[in-house]
């Protein structure tokens, strides 16, 4: 059933490799480098298991030797023995192998033979029937079934009866119930009655005798509220003696009748009951200076009594615990321990809460912490080394990895290829209301021009009232600052606007081709801020967007945004997506990261935007003037966000 | 005056004199602590001095096969590598020595980390590109080239440089020399792109203030502070797995460094 099984080592060396159904043997390295790269490396380790074309592959991670155990089966297929595969094939291969890893290290792993073929086939043996699916039991036949066994006669059940065994039970429940106790005593008697003499011969009972035996119990048993059922025949008889016409208290009458209000109470003042007013209940703070707006009081007092109370009843244990709890501190710093799910718990979540407390997105943080888990368990630390420490530098190293960018980040490199090839290099700037996509186009434009590269800004957002002004105002700048005499006369800067209300789409594809006619060297294309959950606009980008094919799609976002950020990405890279007619379709291709300067050291968003994308950020924009424009250093913002 | 401060001095004399046989103890015992600790980082560092040679490349160039080929001579089917190995290598013509051969993964998001670990340690630098997919790459493959040279410690140790194009059994692939003349021409357009992009957001350029190669003059590897050199190879041989791999170029030159 399973379609391969490997094992091989972090550094890559495949130490051996099960195939089973089909495909041969290079079938199975695509899928697992897919796995790899896209779970272990985006730090997504949190689940086990990752589908790819038709297969679905689950792994497990072996930390202490580092190794890897990946399976592979079709997709369609639910295998259930799959996990616990896994787990004994781990123990296998680790018990067996143990003296060529620990000692041998790397030349071990080239040089030794790993024949592990037998094993794994009787561990797959066991494995498949421990699972198999038993065959459906066979229905039973009436003879066999214990319900031929039994009389006629104790199957027909009597309604006295029932309210018997519910009176045994339920004693006590109040007084309907005794009401039914009283109800069913004489109903009992009354069927006691009839019992003995239709003991015999039940089959013999007419359907209209049941019926009226029932009536009678439902009534008797129905007596309290058997009044009402009296009552009940009564106001139908009243009723049938003649139809009344409808009297409709407010039909007739006219407004006057219909007025309720006190006549003489609006407007006037004395109508009104004159109240007791105190104005120390009104006013209450006797003491307060007239105008003075005081601030908000905490309640300091309370929290502290409430630390306090926390903290006491915590010290008598760790004063217990206190010489046991040196011997395992210096037990743990030196030697060789290996890492545990609970030894790593409390540090994970503490590493979440202060993650979250950067500004990272909540669920990022959840995962990110679960694939360091996952990464360091069963890791042998090495000496004077605390779990802290150990998980703190796989924190840092996994969130360096994720701001390491996957691609090429040159935009020069890229415009001075577009270049070559006469065509302009078109950027497209999309993202949510008020997060300065205008600002950063006018920052990047200044850069470009510095480099010598000559822009042409195509205002797209034909809503916002002041866009294309704002824009008008930004070249007029751009060009002041850099004058066509000091670039070979030539105007750098130019803006492509067609007014307000036109179609974006449109007026992008004329500003592309204007451009291509006019030599210019870059084309940015600004678009209107939109929300993500406003389908017709963004189904409006998407096909500016397909229509334009851009070089360059970048979503500008804010560093201030929190929880916001995984939610804005999706929605757009998704609304991209589906919109799309091409098979590849364009998803957003990087990230501006803006206002960087407001936020200190919360730093969280930077992390949110690329796990979610796994795409880099291409510039960071800290300042409103030209020169605020700046490239992303993944150390640095790691370091603040692992300063305590 | 004096003789208020002698029986000051005697009260400090008679403190200081006869100590407190624990607390001395104490003092020794870390004294002893701070010396093994001292000379235990000494070793350490003497032990992992610049013996190393990286294996550095961009993803499925052929590094972690090239490093099974150098130390046991078989074929190994590879992954994509997520850590560094190393391990001895003994230089065949029995000269007695023998340097450290580590493979460091090429995956965009892993290389840069691992070169900082390693980087101190080099003592030369295999550089591995694919030839057959080199035309695709040759961006990537020279911005990656660039980061390894504009490195402050690369260009204070200047180790030797080998540039090794790889899997010359296809009949594809590129030949040195003109994998040679792409880098060059990329790295030359790199140079002014990479020192004209935004500053980074701690005040560090990204391409580092350091020039590389002559300015005025188009870039050349002879302007490298270190020897450079190209050979072509192929891990995989032209016998396929059961054979050997065609690395006599590489092997000498790694003779030649050990």
């Amino acid at each position: 059933m399973l379609d391969f099984f490997t094992i091989f080592s972090k550094g890559g060396l495949v130490l051996w490799c099960f195939q089973g159904v089909r495909g041969p043997a290079a079938a199975a390295t695509a899928p697992v480098n897919a796995l790899i790269r896209s779970v272990l490396l985006q730090e997504r380790g949190g689940n086990n298991s990752f589908t790819h074309e038709a297969l679905t592959l689950k792994y497990k991670l072996d930390n202490q030797f580092e190794l890897v155990f990946v399976v592979g089966f079709q997709k369609i297929l639910t295998l259930t023995y799959v996990d616990k595969l896994i787990d004994d094939v781990h123990k296998e291969f680790r018990d067996k192998y143990r003296n060529e890893f620990q000692q041998k290290g790397t030349l071990g792993l080239l040089n030794g033979t790993f024949d592990f073929k037998d094993d794994f086939m009787r561990l797959l043996r066991d494995a498949e029937e421990s699972s198999k699916v038993r065959p459906p039991t066979v229905m039973k036949t009436f003879e066999q079934s214990l319900k031929s066994q039994k009389t006629v006669k104790c199957m027909i059940e009597t309604r006295g009866e029932k309210p018997k065994e519910k009176v045994k039970n339920k004693k006590n429940k109040g007084s309907k119930k005794e009401g039914t106790e009283a109800v069913a005593a004489p109903g009992k008697a009354s069927v006691g009655d009839k019992q003995p003499s239709t003991a015999g011969d039940r089959e013999e009972l007419t359907k209209d005798e049941i019926l009226q035996k029932n009536r009678e119990e439902f009534f008797k048993r129905h007596m309290k509220a058997g009044e009402k059922s009296s009552k009940s025949p009564k106001p139908e008889a009243q009723k049938e003696k003649g139809k009344k016409p409808r009297v409709w208290d407010l039909g007739n009458s006219n407004a006057k009748v219909l007025d309720y209000s006190n006549s003489a109470t609006n407007g006037s003042t004395e109508a009104c009951p004159v109240e007791e007013f105190d104005p120390d209940t009104a006013l209450g703070d006797r003491n307060r200076e007239p105008g003075r707006l005081y601030d908000l009081e905490y309640e300091s007092d309370d929290e502290a009594e409430e630390e306090k109370v926390i903290q006491n009843p915590s010290k008598p244990s760790t004063k217990k615990g206190g010489l046991g709890g040196m011997f395992g501190m210096l037990k743990g710093l030196v030697g060789s321990k290996s890492l545990t799910r609970e030894d790593m718990d409390p540090v994970l979540e503490k590493m979440k809460d202060h993650l979250i407390a950067k500004n990272v997105a909540a669920e990022i943080a959840v995962q990110l912490c679960e694939s360091v888990a996952k990464k360091l368990e069963g890791k042998v630390m090495g000496t004077f080394t605390t779990v802290t420490s150990t998980v703190k530098q796989a924190l840092q190293e996994a969130l360096v990895q994720i701001l390491q960018p996957q691609r090429r980040v040159d935009v020069l490199r890229d415009v001075m290829d577009a270049q070559r090839h006469r065509r302009p290099y078109v950027v497209t700037f999309c993202g949510v209301n008020g997060v300065g996509k205008s600002t950063n186009l006018a920052k990047i434009s200044f850069w470009l021009i510095e480099n010598g590269f000559s822009v042409l800004i195509a205002a797209c957002d034909t809503f916002r009232a002041g866009a294309v002004e704002q824009l008008r105002t930004h070249t007029r700048r751009l060009n002041a600052l850099h004058p066509p005499e000091s670039h070979g006369g030539r105007t750098m800067v130019q803006l492509y606007e067609k007014g307000y209300g036109k179609d974006a789409a449109g007026i992008a594809m004329e500003a592309i081709s204007y451009a291509r006619n006019q030599g210019f060297d870059v084309v940015l294309v600004d678009t209107a801020g939109r929300m993500q959950d406003n389908a017709p606009l963004m189904t409006a980008l998407a096909k500016l967007i397909a229509v334009n094919a851009p070089d360059l799609v970048l979503f500008v976002g804010e560093a201030l945004v929190g929880n916001e950020a995984v939610d804005q990405l999706v929605k757009f890279n998704k609304a991209l997506a589906d919109h799309s007619m091409a098979q590849t379709p364009r998803l957003i291709d990087g990230i501006v990261l803006t206002k960087f300067d407001t936020i200190d050291d919360k730093v969280g968003a930077a992390i949110s935007m690329t796990y979610i994308t796994s795409k880099p950020i291409v510039f960071v924009g800290t300042g409103q003037t030209y020169c605020d424009l700046r490239s992303l250093n993944a150390k640095a913002v790691v370091a603040a966000l692992m300063k305590a | 005056m004096a003789g208020r401060l002698e029986p000051h001095l005697e009260a400090l004399g008679r403190e200081l004199r006869p100590p407190d046989p624990a607390v001395l103890s104490v003092l020794l015992a870390l004294l002893a602590v701070a010396i093994t600790l001292l000379i235990w980082r000494f070793v350490q560092g003497r032990r992992s001095s610049r013996k190393a040679v990286l294996l550095l490349g961009l993803c499925d160039a052929g590094k972690t096969l090239l490093f099974a080929r150098l130390l046991t001579g078989k074929y190994r089917d590879t992954q994509t590598s997520i850590t560094d190995s190393s391990a001895v290598y003994r230089v065949s013509n029995d000269k007695s020595a023998n340097v450290t051969l580590i493979d460091l993964p090429g995956h965009e998001s892993l290389r840069l980390q691992f070169l900082e670990r390693f980087k101190a340690a080099a003592r030369a630098i295999v550089f591995v590109v694919d030839s057959v997919a080199f035309q695709r790459e040759v961006k990537d493959v020279a911005e990656f080239l660039y980061q390894v040279l504009v490195d402050s410690t690369v260009l204070k140790n200047a180790p030797a440089l080998l540039i090794a194009c790889n899997k010359q059994d296809v009949t594809m692939a590129k030949s040195a020399k003109l994998i040679q003349q792409q880098l060059e021409k990329e790295l030359n357009t790199l140079r002014v792109t990479r020192s004209a992009a935004p500053t980074s957001l701690d005040g560090s350029a990204t391409g580092g203030p350091t020039q590389l190669g002559k300015k005025g003059k188009d870039f050349d590897f002879s302007q490298l502070p270190m020897k450079v050199e190209f050979v072509e190879c192929s891990a995989r041989g032209s016998k396929g797995e059961e054979g050997d791999a065609d690395f006599e170029g590489l092997e000498k030159w790694l003779a030649k460094i050990a």
